[in-house]
């Protein structure tokens, strides 16, 4: 991927690594653990192919383990989320024989190619962080003792560690409950930290605390693990995020964005456009909430503002309409413009939204990432995502106007927008409004929504499927 | 400092009689406006209720507040103001009727603040986090050039939270008996956040009515982020459970916290006389129901149960020993160990749920929550937000608290015996007063603060000298 031309990449990747200094660069000839701590960006050259291909799996992944923890699935659920999909990664004393080090040098690479996409706001970078963290931990917890041991050793981590006779000491002092509540075995190591460093374990009381420093036994190592490994991809995102700024490469900022724009499970190359007749009037009954409202109020203002226009047009690309169409259907409703201001002000963006004016990018509907994200509304801008731009009054207002009476559901979906789970807030709302939620079922009756295509989409087939199966009831009854 | 003296106008009792925010549910309670009222003077014709009491707060603000001692707290230092006061939010509560809030307010100097303080005349003061820049230049600033660095760690208990089942008063009510669940709850937090945490400099505020604060100013404590304040609160948090959960507390017997054993030693000494001789929570069936509900089995339960019912003149502290032998040989007869630990650590489940801290925790996990400053003035009581002196919590209390009418007269008995004495004159008009303890034990407070910092500069100056 970074051929030698593209000097400004290599140089963007390389300063990411964190403080050169302590981790000194060198060329991975070989990776010798499973785990990586990823301080040392890769050097070599790959395709394009692989460039996207490695990318686009690693983000399956943590999408994957996104929905996976939103939905409170167990750690044992979600084990082997990365082996399942296409980004495996097995330990050297695996039974069977995988090729480890391909396996190694593409979770190696597709990180740092994911790192770099991430880093632009503090969103994507916070998201990033998050479910890295969250597949790094699952994959630490898979290895067994002594391979956590030896790569954190090759990694230069170590901690205060409780000498023999302090041990002695605390052992004195404590009672035989006392031990037990702190995890302290009196054999093994007990390691010596601030007690900043291990929330977990101090909001569980799971740990001895005295003046400031908490006494982590090895079996809650992972938590100290942890610590490092967030604090050094934080600082890491910081860096790269600052280095993206002077990226400026023809060749790789293209394929950044369509990663951004990647919703995880369907193909970038995916047409929406499953729906027979576009132009159907009852087509909107089917919209998700954020296209809905944008609709509402261009029906009623005969006008939408930049950016919502953006988000609407793409999304009535995504539908299947074509340009010609579009440009219709947005005359036909700014009805108070005259054809001259029309033509001029809007028509381009229109058309260039369809990759027919300017560099002539045919863009994408955007994803739910991107409406959540970017392009937060100013004040008098309608668009994002309601789930997240709406208080919480005018949500649950605006719930109750879309047919949403019932006071748990309500309260349900408040709930998710407060713990800025938006998107299962949006697949919620879809639940309760498509009569598919089922107190007595916790099954999930659909993935999370990434799209508000893909929303649509699935109202729409779920019309059908409804529709025929009274057709059969019907049938049956005759 | 010298300030001119306010002007006051007379009144007739006769309107004073009730306050305008008396509460009807607090008649218990010593109320601020109706008890001083004779001593006020002011005119009826040209002030009404409110604005005679904003004449008292006007004399606080003008005469009592300690500024300085205040300004170099929030400043941690006394030779320079620096980001730490001046990128600090304020919150200002006009006075009148209506909660009027000004938000974002923030001062580079000290007389600024007073200057500020002594034209608005807030009936309540609330402190809020340090930030990035300075808090009174929102609105010209990018929404993420505005965010909380630092701010002390801040505990808040209320007495609203003993409500369930405290005796002798509810609601805003507070007396010398129920003050004793306070005093309990400070020293279970203090040697918590003291020994287990290393903090040092903990600043307990009476809130003015039924409650209290605890400031954390410690370099450490005031960098803690929100994760680290929640773990903190979290970890501090023992009693669990709404008004639905009968059971708040939850142990298992072969696994106890350090932290949890030492608060139920200290809970030890005082759980008879608090709870069993002030509260005297097994007096009725109605209290004792709500105890008997934490034992986690139906045939202790219904014995006790018949045994009170059968003798409920029984003081509560022999129906505890019955309580406690119960639990004892029910533990020792039953076969199935489960039970068994369940019945013996019950005991301390118990004591817990009554003495252990009830913490409002919302208002330490986030740095940038507002709380109520200390030498402020409560609105409804008139009584000023004092320190606490940990050592002496037992004793605090509450309803001798000085109130801004009461130093009012104090201060003008003194003028009034020391017109002629001019030895005097060099000191402080809190000094003066019943305020001067509760000023002092701040100031003591404060330089102890101070000379942490100051020693810390003094270090960091000298490492950079070695350059």
């Amino acid at each position: 991927m970074f051929s030698s031309t593209d000097t400004n990449n290599k140089r963007a990747l390389a300063s990411s690594n964190i403080r050169g200094d302590r981790y000194e660069v060198k060329r991975h000839q070989k990776y010798p653990h499973a785990l990586n701590f990823y301080s040392v960006p890769p050097t070599e050259e790959i395709t394009i192919d692989e460039f996207e291909g490695f990318a686009f799996d690693r983000l399956q992944v943590l999408k994957a383990l996104e929905g996976a923890i939103l939905r409170n699935k167990s750690e044992e659920d979600i084990k082997d989320i990365d082996k399942k999909l296409s980004l495996p990664l097995h330990s050297d004393d695996a039974a069977k024989a995988y090729p480890l080090e391909e396996e190694r040098r593409k979770d190696h690479i597709s990180h740092f190619i994911l790192r770099l996409a991430y880093s632009r706001t503090v969103d994507l970078r916070n998201w990033f962080l998050k479910y890295e963290c969250a597949l790094f931990k699952l994959r630490f917890i898979r290895e067994n003792k002594e391979e956590r041991l030896a790569f954190l050793n090759n990694e230069n981590i170590r901690w205060k560690n409780l000498s023999q006779a302090e041990r002695e000491l605390m052992r004195e002092k404590f009672t035989k409950e006392e031990s037990n509540a702190c995890s302290i075995t009196y054999d093994d190591e007990l390691f010596e930290i601030d007690f900043e460093k291990v929330p977990d374990l101090v909001a569980k009381r799971a740990v001895y605390i005295k003046e400031g420093k908490a006494y982590v036994p090895t079996t809650e190592q992972i938590s100290l693990v942890m610590y490092e490994f967030r604090q050094r991809l934080a600082k890491a995102l910081e860096l790269a995020s600052k280095s993206f700024i002077t990226l400026r490469n023809e060749r790789i900022m293209p394929m950044l964005d369509e990663i951004i724009k990647y919703d995880g499970r369907t193909q970038t190359t995916n047409n929406y456009s499953l729906i027979d007749n576009p132009n159907a009037d009852n087509l909107a009954e089917h919209f998700p909430l954020c296209m809905q409202h944008l609709y509402q109020n261009l029906c009623e203002k005969h006008h939408l503002k930049h950016f919502a226009r953006i988000q609407f047009n793409l999304f009535l690309k995504g539908i299947g309409l074509t340009v010609e169409e579009a440009l219709a259907f947005w005359r036909k409703s700014f009805s108070e413009i005259d054809e001259a201001k029309f033509l001029k002000d809007y028509a381009y963006n229109i058309r260039h939204n369809y990759g027919l004016e300017g560099k002539r990018q045919d863009y994408k509907p955007l994803n739910c990432m991107s409406i959540i994200s970017s392009y937060r509304p100013n004040s008098g801008e309608i668009h994002g995502c309601p789930f997240r731009e709406f208080s919480q009054s005018n949500l649950s207002a605006k719930l109750v106007q879309m047919g949403v009476r019932d006071e748990e559901h309500i309260k349900e979906i408040l709930n998710l927008t407060e713990g800025e789970h938006y998107q299962i807030a949006c697949t919620k709302y879809f639940e309760i409004t498509r009569g598919l939620s089922d107190k007595n079922n916790d099954n999930v009756i659909i993935g999370t929504i990434e799209h508000p295509n893909e929303y649509l989409n699935a109202s729409v087939s779920n019309e059908k499927n409804r529709m025929k199966m009274n057709n059969k009831d019907k049938m049956v009854n005759k | 400092m010298d300030i001119d003296e306010p002007e006051i106008h007379e009144n007739s009792d006769e309107d004073m009689a009730v306050g305008p925010s008396s509460n009807k549910k607090d008649d218990k309670e010593h109320n601020f406006w109706k008890n001083n009222s004779n001593e006020i003077k002011a005119n009826p014709e040209r002030f009404g209720i409110e604005e005679s009491s904003m004449e008292l707060l006007r004399v606080f603000y003008n005469r009592f507040f300690p500024y300085k001692t205040y300004c170099y707290w929030l400043n941690y230092n006394n030779i320079e103001m620096n980001k730490s006061f001046q990128n600090r939010e304020f919150n200002f509560v006009k006075p009148g009727n209506e909660e009027v809030y000004i938000r974002y307010l923030s001062f580079d100097t000290i007389e600024e603040f007073k200057n500020e303080v002594l034209r608005v005349c807030p009936k309540k003061i609330d402190i809020g986090a340090v930030f990035t820049a300075k808090p009174k230049e929102k609105k010209s600033l990018k929404l993420s050039a505005l965010k909380p660095v630092e701010k002390e760690l801040v505990f808040d208990i209320d007495m609203d939270d003993y409500d369930e089942f405290r005796t002798c008063c509810s609601g805003a009510t507070i007396c010398e008996k129920c003050w004793q669940l306070i005093a309990v709850a400070i020293k279970i937090l203090s040697a918590a956040l003291r020994e287990d945490f290393g903090f040092k400099h903990l600043l307990w505020v009476y809130s003015g009515r039924r409650g209290v604060h605890c400031w954390v100013c410690d370099e450490r404590a005031r960098k803690l982020n929100d994760d680290e304040r929640k773990s903190i609160a979290s970890y501090l948090g023992v009693i669990k459970g709404g008004a639905q959960q009968t059971k708040k507390v939850h142990l298992y017997k072969n696994s106890i916290h350090p932290s949890i054993n030492r608060a139920h030693k200290i809970i030890e000494k005082y759980f008879e006389q608090v709870i069993l001789e002030d509260q005297e929570v097994l007096k009725d069936k109605q209290e004792w129901t709500k105890v008997l509900d934490c034992i986690p089995d139906d045939n202790v339960r219904h014995r006790l149960n018949d045994n009170w019912s059968d003798n409920p003149s029984k003081h509560s502290i022999e129906k505890w020993d019955n309580l406690l032998e119960e639990l004892n040989s029910s533990a020792k007869t039953t076969k199935n160990q489960k039970k068994a630990d369940s019945l013996q650590i019950c005991k301390i489940e118990i004591m817990l749920q009554y003495l252990y801290p009830r913490l409002d925790e919302a208002v330490s996990t986030k740095m940038n929550h507002l709380l109520k400053s200390p030498f402020c003035v409560h609105p409804i009581t008139g009584r000023v937000c004092v320190p606490i002196i940990l050592e002496e919590c037992e004793n605090f209390n509450p309803m001798t608290v000085p109130t801004i009418s009461s130093l009012y007269n104090e201060i003008n008995d003194y003028d009034r015996r020391n017109v002629k004495n001019d030895r005097e004159r060099n000191l402080h008009d809190y000094e003066k007063t019943s305020l001067r303890p509760y000023i002092k034990y701040f100031e003591k407070f404060i330089q102890n603060v101070l000379k942490e910092t100051l020693a810390k500069n003094r270090a960091l100056n000298q490492t950079s000298m070695e350059f």
